[in-house]
């Protein structure tokens, strides 16, 4: 036991002391941060504002109604002009617009307008429907005022709607907005974390194989101590790395609401606070860490086997571990299935088979326990990932003793099943 | 008492029988040559004595008792012919951490490492990596790493592989001073030079069998083929070799090397020779060397084995 001990701390100071670690520890969420606002920086500040010239021969549309419109979304702009269609169509660059509407003079409010936006160039979809948009809000005035109905009978029809909010009784603080969005988070961060320290434990293994150091190693402990050591090691690396992410998270929370005035920092904690009471947390970070770790207990030996049956080739371990990894991808590429119907058998099942449960019961649980998820699933789920990662454990350990001091030929699955059946 | 009795030791693989049937037997204090050809089966007996292999079959007694690869492992040192070290850890890091994983605790290891740094002009590495050591250091620090932790049995595959003559005599003395101290050493080879300089005992295996064991002058002796060189002030004439008791395999004016025939004596040859009036100026018995030896006994063999099924 000592001696796991002895290998679990060489395997987590080594990693952590890396710079490496401090640097994407650190730079990791300040890339996210980037990504997200700089992608949305970007994105408003590089589309150019589309010139639409409108041709209006119907007399429906006036500059006053069109200038309204614009100053709402500047994203487009409208103008009504009074070339002929043909001189706009010969000068449109040089006027100044990217294209031109015509409106012909026999359209009719009640049958309404079937428009076409005629452009030099293709547009993306989104820049044509934004125009469309625009066109219908300045309909729609015109359409009141055709019906005489004044703003205060607009306020009345707009406000006055029927919202459907579900509920389910057995756990009525279920909001499946919110869970959702922690559904989707928590199976894109135990995905991540499986993948990339899972193959953090093939390399490590790998490693001791290509420094020729296992077998001096393993003369000193058993194979299984040295591959649970390392599993353990890297493990308390990621939920360290983890830690302090969830740190800073607290400390960026509670330094923005120390500051409190600023009335966006006040929604986004007021939001943050409405989601909390409406979740049950302890629950759920207490299911995240069990899957997460689980999870990873499960894959990461299956890693580990692999980077020990591979020599220094990483092609051969990226061969070798295809099936696991897809696997691990599949899961992820049904979670929004999972997402939309946290119920249908695909969900209940992919959420208790150790193969895919991490991912999918992080998903299913934001949406109530025992309300979505009944007690029963919750705990077969458990217990067979137990199961699962003893096996798994059990079973990589076994090829694991073979193949870290096998030199040579890449041995097939096969082969190493072989191995880990035989005595 | 000896530290190491193997009895029957078997071990098969799926398609070679690695070891078959092999009894050894290797007293304390004991510089004992574990000789034998490539794939012949070395090192997975060696396996078998640090714990790394089960035996399929046969026992294994240690210092006494039923070897308990558990608790017995801390008593042994092996240093693996395929061995490395962590390239990115530090060297006093590194040394630490491997003799903690054989029990030392971590004070105890600290004074040891300090101790044999010194003791190799050595202690200016502490904070260097691996990565930046020379093949012939890393051995060195290996060769550390493998007796720090006081072994009774230090087992040692190919040791002077990488090793420049300097670093190899170095590490020879060690080997004399740790066998002087009490430590039983094992040494497996196919270089049968340092084999005969250093060890008392040896065993050869080959095809997973013990073809032979003994002491290296017991061995000489049963190996020898009464072969004599026998060197004259006078000049030799073809009449002075005309005799039954021996026949000349290679002679030259001064110098003749004889094979004695059996049921005579070496006195009946000197006798014979002084009766010629010759003067002998030398006398010598040519022993086989341990290569001879090895080579008369692995030649029949095909070089390489060859796999086979096994069916047991």
């Amino acid at each position: 036991m000592n001696k796991i001990l002895l290998i679990i701390q060489r395997e987590y100071l080594t990693r952590v002391r890396k710079k490496t670690f401090i640097i994407s520890t650190i730079l990791f969420p300040l890339l996210y941060l980037g990504l997200i606002f700089g992608s949305t920086y970007i994105a408003s500040s590089t589309s150019s504002v589309l010139r639409v010239a409108v041709i209006d021969s119907s007399g429906y549309f006036d500059k006053g109604k069109i200038e309204r419109e614009n100053l709402k979304d500047s994203s487009n702009i409208l103008s009504l002009v009074n070339y002929s269609a043909d001189s706009v169509k010969a000068n449109y660059k040089a006027l100044g617009y990217d294209g031109f509407i015509v409106v012909s003079p026999e359209s009719n409010w009640e049958a309404g307008l079937k428009l076409s936006l005629q452009t030099g160039r293709t547009l993306g979809i989104e820049s044509s429907a934004g125009v469309q948009r625009k066109l219908n809000n300045i309909w729609d005035g015109i359409k009141n005022e055709k019906l005489g109905i004044t703003d205060s009978i607009k306020t009345k029809l707009q406000e006055s709607t029927v919202t459907l909010r579900q509920q389910n009784f057995n756990d009525t603080t279920a909001n499946s907005g919110v869970a959702t969005g922690i559904g989707y988070a928590a199976g894109f961060l135990i995905y991540i974390i499986l993948l990339l320290y899972g193959s953090q434990v093939m390399m490590g293994v790998m490693e001791e194989k290509t420094n020729r150091i296992a077998e001096v190693i393993v003369s000193s402990v058993k194979p299984f101590q040295l591959m649970l050591g390392k599993i353990i090691g890297i493990g308390l690396v990621a939920l360290t790395q983890f830690f302090i992410w969830v740190l800073c998270m607290f400390l960026i929370y509670n330094f923005t609401s120390s500051l409190g005035n600023g009335s966006t920092a006040n929604n986004i904690i007021g939001g943050v606070q409405a989601i909390f009471t409406s979740i049950d947390v302890p629950l759920i970070v207490g299911c995240f860490a069990f899957y997460l770790l689980g999870g990873f207990f499960f894959y990461s030996s299956l890693y580990a086997a692999i980077g020990s049956a591979v020599n220094e080739d990483m092609r051969e371990a990226q061969s070798l571990s295809f099936p696991i990894t897809m696997i691990v991808i599949l899961s992820i590429v049904l979670l929004p299935g999972v997402i939309k119907d946290p119920s249908s058998p695909l969900a209940v099942w992919g959420s208790i088979i150790p193969f895919s449960s991490p991912i999918f019961m992080m998903a299913r649980i934001p949406f109530g326990v025992p309300g979505t998820v009944p007690w029963w699933q919750l705990g077969l789920s458990m217990v067979s990932l137990i199961i699962g990662f003893i096996f798994t454990t059990w079973f990589a350990g076994k090829i694991y003793r073979t193949g870290i001091l096998m030199y040579g030929k890449k041995p097939t699955w096969k082969e190493m099943i072989k191995w880990a059946i035989k005595k | 008492m000896p530290i190491l009795e193997l009895q029957h030791l078997r071990k098969y693989f799926a398609t070679q029988k690695a070891v078959d049937d092999i009894s050894l037997t290797i007293e304390k204090g004991q510089i004992f040559g574990l000789l034998g050809p490539n794939g012949a089966g070395k090192t997975t007996l060696i396996r078998m004595i640090t714990g790394i292999f089960y035996p399929d079959q046969g026992e294994i007694i240690f210092d006494g008792k039923k070897f308990d690869p558990l608790n017995d492992i801390v008593h042994i040192g092996y240093m693996p012919e395929e061995r490395g070290l962590y390239k990115k850890m530090k060297i006093g890091e590194q040394a630490l951490y491997l003799a903690q994983l054989k029990g030392l605790s971590k004070h105890d290891a600290t004074t040891k490492i300090k101790e044999w740094f010194a003791r190799l002009d050595m202690e200016s590495w502490w904070n260097k990596k691996v990565e930046d050591l020379s093949k012939g250091m890393s051995q060195k620090l290996q060769f550390v790493t493998t007796v720090l932790h006081n072994p009774k049995l230090i087992i040692l595959d190919e040791p002077f592989s990488g090793l420049d003559p300097v670093n190899a005599n170095l590490i020879k003395d060690e080997i004399y001073n740790l066998a002087k101290s009490g430590a039983t050493i094992i040494f497996s080879t196919h270089r049968m030079e340092q084999v005969e300089e250093i060890c008392d005992h040896i065993a050869l295996v080959n095809k997973g069998q013990k073809m032979l064991d003994g002491t290296v002058k017991d061995i000489k002796h049963n190996y020898k083929e009464n072969l004599f060189r026998v060197a004259f002030s006078n000049k030799l004439m073809a009449e002075h070799l005309a005799i039954h008791l021996f026949q000349v395999k290679e002679k030259n004016e001064h110098e003749v090397v004889i094979k004695l025939d059996p049921g005579y004596t070496n006195n009946d040859v000197l006798e014979y020779f002084i009766h010629k009036g010759l003067h002998i100026e030398s006398f010598n018995e040519i022993l086989p060397s341990l290569n001879d030896i090895f080579i008369r006994l692995v030649e029949d063999t095909p070089a390489a084995r060859q796999f086979q099924d096994i069916t047991a």
